[in-house]
């Protein structure tokens, strides 16, 4: 190892990076993009479902019960409609999410003591929606039923409301959530991003840059200099490594202050943590730079072997526990697991070296086999 | 233009786009790594993904050791949760909460058999963990319908409000019907939405790379100095590719998404692929322009992930327009993919026809004739 050499092809590559000003400028627009986009773009909060009402009873009561949806910011009321046919066409075209229809008699069976039925129609394109959608309204009629039970009790047995509303809901659930209080997904998506920003970014950079080299055919100067294979992938990397610490640091700034989202673990631990995801990721595009001869295709695998994993498998999206057996054990294989992991457990519960030292364990291990690898498989003199 | 000339400008046309054919073939890698992305890819996105509760681990702090106590926690169990067993305390609890152990900890009160029985309102606490929303949600929303029948079970043996005499009581029946999608399959969404993603991705990337690969090579000069327009040179790219990726959605949708994950296509195929075209040209619009404004294929992959992004992501799938801030929603009406998402759902799932989606064709049609001309005339403005 001659470290005169490491920094000459380190001060190269810094140089070259800096002239292209495109892509010096993208090297930290790019991940700052992705984070603002996706954080502001995927939201699991299920609000303002939009529906429509077929109220064939028209009385008060009805008009009483309908205001509990109109009223609530789970719903966006779009309006009444006079036939169940019409209801179709608004569905298909995604005008609305959800219908309702009050039967007739509503009010009257209601009053005579009798049961009604109220039919909803809940659009099941996204099912997470549904469900959710199909609890608010569960939520919704079970709260009207206890108050309209606990009246007839009350006047039919004589005992004070207090009483009825006891015989008739007795049972209550207080839930308490933790970590995230206000149940807000922009919390745990935000800091989860940090994930799927540092996973797509630095391989890219990496991936490019050494990629660059090999169709430009700059790289036959490399091939014929006295400087050693891991001097080489050193120095060249240095300059992406610093410029992704540094986006590790932005993107933190901006989860704390754009999304609010408070940071509750050991910021140096959380740091050290992150440079070695970083090495990690930026790992897996030394191995595809080596892999392919095109920058198209170092693209596209870095795509394939980034993007999904850090999107479909990390738990970000889709808890880990509720995929398939065989998606569980694919969901392993990545590092983006691990890494958010440790960035649930920082950002929102807490936690440091003693719950997590080892998923950064598995970390540093995968990012020694990917350097390992690239060290190995990089080659002075390239079998054409 | 008369007859001559017209058949000269096609089979002219024509040429390139074979050229272009030849060219993509010669790539092995690259058509490898596309059919990876049409086949393996959507299948992992649609069988791995599972929006839903399922056996989450919970636990229980029992103070009342009463039978209603057992009662109410042997309610928690599959497909939603999975009991796993007591705990003695709070600290305990935070502590396997914190490691991730489990997702969501019961804690009966004392005295709650004697409470219920006596006829006053009792309250169980849940702790869940909600670091991740959607499990979360999803585990708050069942327990808690799950402890509210519990309470009227058990105490309706002695008030004679349990779910037979309902019937008799002024109560609403909830009858709800999941349209679409009633058995809450996820792959079907997640499978098309995967399929979407792949196509918009590659629609922007293919022609933008073929157009620049010539620029870096040199050999747009070559074309530069032929009887071909800016058109008959971008043209054939749009062709070409379109022609693959629509090759690729025909393998996708036939081979993997109906066979393999039980599709019922309830509106028309065939509107479904002109729709599908139609995106293609829209979306090879915007990756054109890209090529037109980069000198590298570097700096073509920048732009086209820097686009791609908030294409994919204020597209409606993720997060349904109604729900979006007005500036973003703004965004989304000027983004391909938002009309064509809408369109693919309503064809493939809710079995709308042309009569419906008229107006999202035009609007798709208007913003594709818009890109493709701006890509076209940006690279006029080169020479």
């Amino acid at each position: 190892m001659n470290f005169t050499r490491i920094w000459a092809v380190t001060y190269k590559e810094w140089r070259e990076i800096f002239r292209d000003r495109l892509f010096f400028i993208m090297a930290f627009v790019l991940p700052i993009g992705i984070f603002l986009v996706v954080g502001f773009g995927i939201s699991f909060d299920v609000e303002k479902i939009t529906f429509a009402v077929l109220d064939q009873d028209n009385t008060a009561m009805s008009r009483d019960f309908l205001h509990r949806f109109i009223d609530s910011r789970y719903f966006d009321y779009k309006g009444h409609v006079q036939s169940e046919r019409e209801f179709d066409p608004l569905l298909a075209d995604s005008n609305i999410r959800f219908a309702i229809i009050i039967p007739p008699r509503f009010e009257e069976q209601l009053l005579s003591g009798q049961a009604t039925s109220v039919q909803s129609l809940i659009d099941g394109v996204f099912p997470y929606r549904a469900e959710v959608a199909k609890g608010y309204v569960t939520a919704i009629i079970a709260n009207f039923n206890t108050q309209s039970l606990a009246e007839y009790l009350a006047r039919k047995r004589g005992i004070s409301k207090g009483q009825a509303i006891a015989q008739v809901s007795p049972l209550r659930l207080e839930s308490r959530y933790l970590y995230n209080q206000a149940l807000r997904s922009q919390w745990s998506i935000s800091s989860g991003l940090m994930m799927l920003v540092l996973m797509v970014a630095p391989p890219f950079l990496t991936a490019l840059g050494v990629v660059r080299e090999k169709e430009n055919g700059s790289i036959y100067n490399i091939y014929a200099s006295t400087i050693s294979r891991s001097e080489f992938i050193l120095g060249k990397l240095l300059p992406y490594l610093l410029i992704s610490c540094l986006n590790i640091l932005i993107l933190w700034w901006l989860v704390m202050h754009v999304f609010g989202t408070p940071f509750k673990g050991h910021p140096f631990f959380y740091y050290i943590a992150s440079i070695i995801y970083v090495l990690c990721t930026s790992g897996v595009g030394l191995v595809v730079s080596l892999l392919v001869r095109t920058q198209v295709a170092a693209v596209m695998l870095t795509i394939v072997l980034s993007f999904v994993p850090a999107m479909l498998y990390s738990g970000l999206l889709v808890p880990v526990d509720s995929m398939g057996r065989e998606t569980q054990i694919e969901a392993h294989l990545f590092p983006t697991l691990y890494y958010l992991r440790i960035t649930w457990g920082s950002f929102l519960k807490g936690l440091g070296w003693t719950e997590l030292w080892f998923d950064v364990a598995i970390l540093l291990s995968y990012a020694l086999i990917l350097w390992g690898i690239g060290f190995l498989n990089f080659h002075k003199r390239p079998a054409e | 233009m008369n007859y001559h000339a017209f058949l000269l400008w096609w089979s002219r046309t024509f040429t390139m786009t074979i050229k272009e054919l030849k060219q993509l073939i010669r790539d092995p890698v690259l058509l490898l790594i596309i059919a990876y992305f049409f086949t393996i890819d959507v299948y992992m996105a649609g069988s791995g993904i599972n929006l839903s509760l399922r056996n989450a681990s919970i636990m229980a702090i029992d103070h009342d050791h009463s039978p209603a106590s057992r009662e109410l926690i042997y309610r928690f169990r599959p497909p939603y949760f999975d009991f796993k067993g007591d705990i003695s305390g709070k600290n305990e609890a935070e502590e396997r909460l914190n490691k991730g152990q489990i997702l969501a900890v019961l804690d009966i009160p004392e005295n709650f058999q004697r409470h219920l029985l006596q006829g006053q309102a009792e309250t169980v606490q849940f702790q869940v963990d909600t670091s991740n929303t959607v499990l979360g949600t999803l585990a708050t929303t069942y327990a808690m319908q799950i402890t509210a029948d519990f309470g009227r079970d058990f105490v309706g043996k002695q008030t004679g409000l349990n779910s037979d005499t309902m019937e008799a009581l002024p109560v609403i029946q909830n009858r709800y019907r999941v349209l679409y999608n009633p058995n809450r399959i996820d792959s079907w969404f997640m499978s098309i939405m995967e399929l979407l993603t792949v196509i918009t991705m590659l629609s922007m990337m293919l022609p933008a790379a073929a157009a620049v690969r010539e620029k870096e090579r040199g050999t747009i000069e070559q074309l530069a100095v032929s009887p071909l327009s800016s058109l008959q040179i971008l043209l054939p790219k749009v062709i070409s590719m379109g022609l693959v990726i629509l090759f690729g959605v025909a393998v996708c949708l036939f081979l993997i998404i109906i066979p393999l994950f039980h599709l019922p296509v309830k509106g028309s195929i065939s509107l479904f692929f002109a729709v599908t075209a139609l995106y293609v040209f829209t979306a090879s619009g915007i990756g054109l322009f890209i090529a037109t404004i980069s000198q590298s294929l570097g700096q073509v992959t920048m732009l086209v992930i820097l686009l791609m992004m908030p294409i994919l992501l204020l597209s409606g799938a993720w997060a349904p327009p109604e729900t979006m801030p007005h500036a973003m929603y703004l965004a989304m009406t000027v983004s391909p993919l938002y009309y064509y998402n809408e369109m693919t759902y309503a064809i493939l799932l809710k079995g709308a026809g042309i009569d419906i989606l008229w107006d999202s064709i035009l609007e798709l049609s208007g913003l594709g004739v818009v890109f493709f001309n701006f890509g076209i005339w940006h690279f006029r403005r080169q020479f």
